[in-house]
């Protein structure tokens, strides 16, 4: 998924003129991190708590609505917000984790790509070029359903799963910076390639890194929300915002709001993320905003 | 030029040899299939009697050797659960879903495309602004949910469309839909960009000069030009689509497509099926990238330059 | 039992077209048809239509009344042998007469199995029968190792179906030469003497059954049944809802309402002869005292569970003893009950100090498994149990590391021989899985329960092997679960009791379809 977002918008674009939606959109992503952040102190209920007597209850104004829970109860008389909510902090979780560990793998192979050139260059960047060609949905479905769906499994594929990304992006400011003068002039004066790549290198390519990280954060949402829809990622009873897609499926035509609230703040979540990459790409971007 | 398809030869097949010998032992190394699928009620000599009965009782490399030499003969072995030959297990599932792969590229051509051209010719008004929202949305809802949804509105609350199967074209409305809208977006954000490159270009500023009709300068040079690398992007992305998003759909819409013989034939440890069918699988993805840099290379002549 | 986990996808759906021909969509379709080597409960769907067994039942009885089916009679000329006569004038789906040769090679198949897949079935239940011999054309002999209590209930399995040598054979290899292969090929081409024979069969997607037209006894009521896989729950109600099916296979409780609040559907279900069960691991290093066991058990409100998730319509036992098994029904022996005080005292008693219990279950196979797995959990919390769920797809019964996980009995036949009896016997699969423990005096019980010719023997027996149980507790039958079949107002099907779970019956007098 990361791939294609890369390979077929090659370079920034805007929704047009139209800042509002862009607010819109970012403030919808703030609101859902601090959502995810504060979700013991929000959430009506626990969000493993049963209640037998009161399964598959309507939300709020339909029919049978049990007072307090909002957004109805699922098949186990838990409180479906509360369980969106939790499912929320945990789906945001595992994103960044995965996020932060495919920053660490591609960062480095990318820096080390670009740094040395040679034989160590090609097989990096041809393990890029297989990562981009391989459907990795696929190839993290059939990891944990033979491995298992363990949570350290599950993490680890996610960070696998865009490490290409930040390969690549690293490597070609590197050498792009390799080739500035200032760069050659502290070679020159005799700074080392660990010397080089901190104090030259990095600051350079914080801002492209911090846009393919929020890309990638929205990216994993759905990677993740789809292993756990499909009983292959995060395990009941705990909640992740997919598992809780996939275990309410059975549900849909009786009780669809066991359903629709997860997959509302998934799409909410996505959308925003990504428009908030986008932002940031524009404004990261002075090169490319000026031109 | 020879050269260089040599080595895009000899990169397929190290690719397709290195993912199938993975997978043999990620399979081996990762659970039994007696215990998977023949689970429950087996006293241990039973237990023991199957394995041997499988060949499970051989060394890992024994059981490799073995798989090797039946490869190279042709023979991939028989399925462990319903003992039939494993090219045919797999082959039965390739056609539906080449099938809806097909329709789906199909349908994104058809609806990227005059939503991108749109996108790029209206770009400073609302029409632009509300087809890039519409791409936006390809990539932020996960497939699983647009069908779920779907499902919810079409099938049970209106009673229009089939949810189970292949059987019609009515079957394909849905899953074809649900498996391309990340598609759909991709290629929009694509084709917009490379129809602004190129409306940006002297010649087509030389045929507005000329006095050419607007539609046509679009249509005739603009989408022409746009056109060459709209195509090769859209070979890229097949590849991938074709067997990743479909796992979903298929076990969604219960289409008896190659993702799902594949996961379940994972859970199951059934090795034979899943082995074959990721070799297919390999071939297929590792194909179309081939076919596609060919295609680049007898476009561009600086690529087959760059590269040999 | 475990399902076979490989379940796919449907290949077509056709819309039903003749008034006599439906559509089934089946939450699971086996991979393989082969009557003797499967008992699973995806499998014992299919097989009633194509095959016949020597003696058959009365399935519309609870109480075991038997008929005659390709043996017209049967009696028992020693204590160990009994002598059956065929019926003449039947025929094999591929037109080959069936003959004693016929017969003789089915039982024999299984009770001189030497095809693994066909020694796990026989040695579980036809261990008493050495073999069975040919005296004339139509006469046969089954001979037995000691005295049987259960004759016609064994006879009558569907393990001992009867399929035709010859096409068998000349399935592979040598055509005059049963080998293994021509049973594998077998199980993808079945064919049968049944009223219903199998025109097309693709392994976990679709079988297709057609009437066939020699059949030895009542003509089919149906010329087609198409019978497709649809996994998702909510992908067959709608199925039904749009008319891509007729009938549809295990409709959760919650589903009921959905069903029979459209006036074009209706639902039909049974609390099926079989026991959604919990086992637990007696030889696990922290669950070796009994009591703490006893408190897993005794802590769980089935009741409850019932209530909640069954909509209070599926059966909650005291013994594991099922109405079907007649005079060794046993309701009011209580072995099994809810106490949680006495599970607190018993966890204070064993010095429980709060270590973790998992309790293993598949996400999806048992219907209301995974709820009911999670309820229990809080039920385990409520008395002090620290309790988790590991949703695995992968059988752990035979995992040293398994505490507790759920499983099913299901009552292969009409005893307790049956149901508990296949599970848990001397050296059976329990203990040969290495988490249940028996000795000489569960023995000496056990034989006699199973062997014992006088039923009041063996019904004191079984009491005492369920004292057994009670004491040192293995399993912990949750309840009998109902099954629920939706279909529409025209079609006139339900389960019948005689059956074993989950068989589909579309014989005659077992179906039929109002014109519409």
């Amino acid at each position: 998924m990361a791939s294609i977002a890369d390979t077929a918008a090659p370079r920034r674009f805007r929704i047009g003129q139209t800042d509002l939606i862009q607010k819109i959109a970012i403030a919808t992503a703030l609101i859902l991190f601090a959502c995810a952040l504060f979700a013991p102190l929000i959430a009506p209920y626990d969000p493993l708590a049963q209640s037998l007597l009161s399964r598959l209850r309507p939300p709020m104004g339909f029919d049978r609505y049990a007072s307090g829970h909002y957004t109805g109860t699922d098949e186990l008389g838990r409180d479906v917000l509360s369980r969106a909510l939790y499912g929320l902090r945990l789906t945001l979780t595992l994103a960044f984790a995965g996020a932060v560990i495919g920053l660490a793998i591609g960062g480095t192979l990318g820096l080390i790509a670009g740094l040395r050139r040679g034989w160590v260059e090609d097989t990096i960047m041809s393990l890029v070029d297989m990562q981009i060609a391989i459907p990795f949905t696929l190839v993290a479905l059939l990891i944990l359903s033979l491995f298992g769906s363990s949570l350290t499994v599950l993490v680890l594929v996610l960070g696998i799963a865009g490490w290409e990304q930040y390969a690549r992006i690293v490597r070609a400011e590197v050498r792009k910076l390799g080739a500035l003068p200032f760069i050659e002039a502290a070679r020159a004066a005799g700074a080392g390639p660990v010397y080089t790549a901190r104090h030259h290198v990095l600051p350079n390519i914080v801002s492209p890194l911090v846009v393919q990280f929020t890309l990638a954060v929205s990216n994993i949402v759905i990677l993740e929300s789809t292993l756990s829809f499909l009983g292959l990622g995060v395990q009941p009873p705990q909640p992740s915002l997919g598992s809780m897609v996939g275990l309410g499926r059975d549900y849909m035509p009786t009780a669809p709001w066991i359903v629709l609230t997860p997959a509302a703040l998934i799409v909410a979540l996505t959308f925003s993320v990504q428009i908030l990459g986008d932002w940031l790409r524009d404004r990261a971007d002075v090169r490319l905003r000026d031109r | 030029m020879i050269p260089y398809l040599l080595r895009i030869l000899v990169k397929a097949v190290v690719t397709i040899f290195a993912i199938v010998s993975v997978t043999f032992i990620a399979t081996r190394m990762s659970g039994n299939p007696i215990d998977t699928f023949l689970g429950d009620g087996l006293t241990a000599e039973g237990r023991e009697e199957l394995i041997r009965y499988f060949q499970l009782d051989r060394s890992l490399g024994e059981q490799y050797l073995a798989f090797l030499r039946g490869a190279l003969s042709g023979e991939f072995g028989l399925s462990f659960v319903d003992r039939r030959p494993v090219t045919e297990v797999v082959a039965e599932r390739l056609w539906p879903s080449a099938q809806l792969l097909l329709a789906s590229v199909v349908f994104t051509i058809l609806v990227s495309i005059p939503l991108g051209v749109l996108a790029a010719i209206y770009r400073k008004s609302w029409v632009g602004s509300a087809v890039m929202v519409i791409a936006f949305a390809g990539y932020a809802v996960p497939s699983f949910i647009l069908a779920i949804v779907m499902i919810l509105t079409f099938s049970y609350w209106l009673n229009w469309l089939p949810v189970v199967g292949n059987g019609t074209a009515l079957h394909f409305i849905m899953p074809t839909i649900a498996m391309s809208g990340v598609l759909i977006a991709a290629l929009t954000r694509f084709t917009r960009n490379a129809m602004l490159d190129v409306l940006g270009q002297d010649f087509i500023r030389t045929a507005r000069a000329k006095g050419l009709g607007e539609a046509r300068v679009v249509l005739r040079h603009g989408l022409g030009n746009a056109g060459v690398t709209v195509i090769s992007v859209i070979g890229l992305q097949i590849a991938g689509l074709a067997a990743a998003g479909s796992v979903v759909v298929e076990s969604i819409f219960s289409w008896p497509g190659i993702g799902q013989l594949l996961v379940n034939s994972a859970i199951g440890r059934d090795y034979p099926v899943l082995q074959f069918g990721v070799i297919a699988v390999a071939v297929a993805v590792v194909a179309i990238n081939a076919v596609t840099d060919i295609a680049y290379a007898l476009a561009d002549p600086r690529i087959r330059l760059a590269r040999s | 039992m475990f399902r076979l986990m490989l379940t796919t996808a449907i290949a077509a759906l056709p819309y039903a077209a003749s008034a006599q021909e439906i559509t089934v969509g089946a939450a699971n379709m086996a991979p393989y048809l082969d009557p003797g080597r499967d008992h699973s409960n995806v499998g014992s769907q299919f097989y009633y239509n194509s095959f016949d067994t020597l003696i058959d039942r009365d399935h519309t009885k609870l109480e075991p009344e038997w008929v005659p089916a390709l043996a017209t009679s049967w009696e028992l000329i020693e204590p160990t042998v009994m002598e059956l006569k065929l019926r003449e004038g039947v025929k094999f789906h591929n037109g080959d007469d069936m003959t004693a040769d016929d017969v003789i090679f089915s039982l024999n198949r299984m009770m001189q199995a030497t095809f693994p897949p066909y020694v796990v079935r026989a040695k579980d239940r036809l261990g008493n029968f050495t073999h069975a011999e040919k005296i004339d054309d139509h006469t046969i002999r089954i001979h037995a190792e000691r005295e049987e209590p259960l004759w016609e209930t064994l006879i009558s399995l569907q393990q001992v179906m009867i399929i035709p040598e010859a096409y068998t054979k000349a399935l592979s290899g040598d055509p005059e030469v049963a080998e293994d292969s021509d049973y594998e090929a077998f199980a993808l081409a079945p064919v049968g003497t049944g009223p219903y024979a199998i025109e097309s069969f693709q392994p976990g997607e679709k079988l297709v059954w057609a009437r066939f037209d020699d059949f030895w006894g009542d003509r089919a009521p149906l010329a087609r049944v198409n019978v497709v896989q649809i996994a998702e729950t909510a992908s067959r109600v709608t199925a039904l809802k749009t008319g891509e099916a007729d009938i549809i296979t295990n409709l959760a409780p919650d589903q009921l309402s959905l069903v029979d609040s459209d006036p074009n559907l209706k639902t039909e279900g049974s609390a099926t002869a079989l026991f959604h069960v919990m086992i637990m691991n007696q030889n696990h290093p922290k669950l070796q005292d009994p009591r703490i066991r006893k408190a897993m058990s005794l802590a769980i409100d089935r009741d409850a569970l019932n209530e909640a998730l069954w909509l209070g319509k599926a059966v909650v036992p005291s013994s594991h003893t099922m109405v079907e098994m007649g005079a060794l029904h046993q309701p009011d022996l209580v072995t099994f009950e809810y106490d949680p005080e006495r599970a607190k005292a018993l966890l204070e008693e064993a010095g429980y100090d709060g270590f973790e219990i998992t309790y293993d279950t598949a996400a999806t196979y048992y219907t209301n498994g995974l709820l009911a797995a999670q309820a229990i959990m809080e039920m385990w919390a409520a008395v002090g149990i620290n309790g988790k769920v590991q949703v695995r797809d992968k059988w752990s019964g035979n995992d040293p590391e398994m505490m507790a996980r759920n499983w099913s009995n299901p009552m292969y036949f009409a005893d307790p021989f049956g149901s508990f009896g296949v599970m848990w016997a001397p050296n059976g699969p329990s203990q040969s899985e290495g988490r249940f423990n028996t000795d000489a005096d569960y023995a000496e019980k056990w034989e006699r329960f199973r062997f014992s010719t006088d039923v009041a023997a063996r019904k004191e027996a079984y009491r005492e092997v369920m004292e057994r149980v009670k004491d040192d507790p293995a399993v912990l039958p949750l309840y009998r679960p109902f099954e629920s079949w939706g279909m529409k107002q025209s079609v006139n099907w339900a389960p019948m009791p005689g059956h074993i779970p989950y068989v589909l019956d579309f014989r005659a007098g077992s179906i039929s379809l109002a014109d519409s």
